[in-house]
């Protein structure tokens, strides 16, 4: 089933959204251009895993040689650290870890979309500023609707 | 249940000791015989306090004082440990100069003597460079089985200060061995100096715990790929908790050592070894056989630690084991661990 997420150009790069597409709360990243979709949900023990901070990986050849490699592309678990590949879902800590569900995220045309989508419901998140200072948003949020026919629209297969 | 003797084992850990600084003298220059008078130094006791039932009599102090011990545990080999070095001095050069004159004296006084002996290769840890060129000038010797160092270090052994000598033992073959105690003007806690010997006996477990990680942690083995670590009368029951931790730790803090690349209890378990006197066990013959099972059979290396004492939890603990990890414990593990130092 294939859930619009948002219009293509409310979700600039270095952005992140998390919505509902079903029963599923799910967390989709631009990533310098790119579209990843997670689940948010740690498998380790259910933390809020798409909260979480994202980073490039660190390639070490010895102690204290360090790069860091690639776009930020890893999301750890704000309750554990425990990271998570964005594009397949895989924790890398080691043979017989957990993996995530990963999803496939197209921009699609709206006309291409014909009737058979479902439209995935924002959930609020707290900004990157609001992460750093450690607050939480408020409970309340006012619903909204847009209706956008023509424009490019960022969908999630779930 | 098998009752399995110690007769054939592989000792890693027997006692000899110097019986006063004279021993030492005649593999010392003229200056430092000098410097000895001078400051009137002193051997200090390696164990304490003297009459202590953990203390036990004095190490052996000549081969003819150790030969009554070999006839009667019949070692297929036993590794020497003196820790006459474990003392308070800070002359770096003073020390250096003893780990020679220790190391002559092993050779001389026990090696040339008995074949199934090897002999801990002592080093001080005030002069690194000094210490990694005396594992180089006895690396062809064929009679050193590992490097000795105290426990409790001036600085934790993962630190880049200690890596030429680690160069130097991984160029030799030989394993560093950690002895429990150590340099006397070190705390054995983190938190400062124990009132007691009783908290001092206590402390060389998470000392060792601490050297552990620090090894693990810093790097050590990424550099050193086949570096080896022993650790000697620190205890081994405090792994298995102690390994789950440091592996769920790095899982979520991995960035800050991303040279650690496999979870920390592997290279714990590919690269160190632990003796097992003496041993910390529940009293349950069936307990003791699944905290082994917990800690691995495999990462256990027999030694008797004579002449001190520390109960008979070694006995027991070789008492509640299947004949395949008693043997392994006496002698498949070490023969494998120190490979051609043991040969």
């Amino acid at each position: 089933v294939k859930v619009v997420v948002s219009r293509l150009e409310d979700f600039p790069p270095g952005e992140r959204k998390i919505v509902k597409a079903g029963p599923r709360s799910i967390g989709v990243f631009n990533v310098e251009g790119e579209f990843f979709a997670i689940r948010n949900r740690c498998p380790h023990q259910g933390g809020p895993l798409c909260i979480g901070r994202l980073s490039p990986w660190a390639i070490a050849e010895g102690p204290g040689k360090v790069t860091m490699n690639g776009p930020p592309r890893l999301v750890a678990c704000p309750w554990h650290g425990w990271e998570y590949d964005l594009e397949t879902g895989q924790s890398f800590m080691g043979p017989g870890e957990t993996r995530v569900r990963a999803y496939d995220v197209t921009v699609e045309r709206g006309q291409a979309l014909g009737e058979d989508v479902r439209h995935a419901e924002e959930q609020p998140i707290l900004s990157a500023a609001a992460r750093a200072s450690g607050r939480e948003p408020g409970p309340y949020v006012a619903e909204t609707f847009r209706v956008y026919v023509e424009e490019d629209y960022v969908v999630v297969e779930v | 249940m098998t009752v399995a003797t110690a007769t054939e084992a592989v000792d890693c850990d027997l006692h000899v000791a110097p019986a006063a600084v004279d021993t030492l003298l005649p593999h010392l220059g003229e200056y430092w015989r000098s410097y000895i008078d001078d400051a009137t130094i002193r051997m200090a006791a390696a164990a304490y306090p003297q009459g202590a039932g953990t203390t036990g009599p004095a190490p052996a102090a000549t081969y003819d004082e150790l030969v009554p011990f070999l006839q009667a545990s019949n070692p297929r080999r036993a590794i020497l440990s003196c820790l006459t070095m474990d003392g308070v001095h800070r002359n770096p050069h003073y020390a250096a100069a003893v780990a020679t004159a220790v190391n002559d004296w092993l050779r001389e006084e026990f090696l040339a003597r008995d074949e199934r002996l090897r002999a801990s290769l002592v080093v001080s840890t005030l002069d690194i460079p000094a210490a990694a060129a005396e594992v180089d000038r006895l690396a062809g010797d064929g009679r050193f089985a590992q490097i000795l160092l105290p426990v409790r270090s001036d600085v934790p052994y993962g630190n880049r200060l200690y890596h030429p000598l680690y160069a130097a033992a991984q160029r030799a073959g030989l394993p560093i061995a950690l002895h429990a105690f150590g340099r006397g003007g070190a705390a054995p806690t983190t938190t400062g100096v124990t009132t007691t010997y009783f908290e001092d006996y206590a402390s060389n477990a998470h000392i060792a715990q601490t050297q552990m990680m620090s090894f693990v942690a810093e790097g050590v083995f990424s550099d050193f790929p086949e570096l080896r670590v022993v650790f000697l009368e620190c205890g081994f029951a405090w792994l298995p908790p102690q390994l789950w931790r440091f592996d769920k730790d790095w899982k979520g803090v991995w960035r800050e050592v991303p040279w650690v690349k496999e979870r920390p209890s592997q290279y714990v378990r590919r690269h160190m070894r632990f003796t097992t006197e003496p041993a910390q066990l529940p009293a349950d013959p069936e307990q003791i056989a699944q905290v082994v099972a917990m800690v691995g059979p495999e990462l256990l290396l027999y030694a008797s630690d004579h002449p001190h004492r520390h109960g008979d939890a070694g006995e027991r603990l070789l008492a509640a084991l299947g004949e395949e990890d008693a043997e392994a414990i006496l002698r498949g593990n070490a023969l494998a661990f120190y490979g051609e130092a043991l040969a």
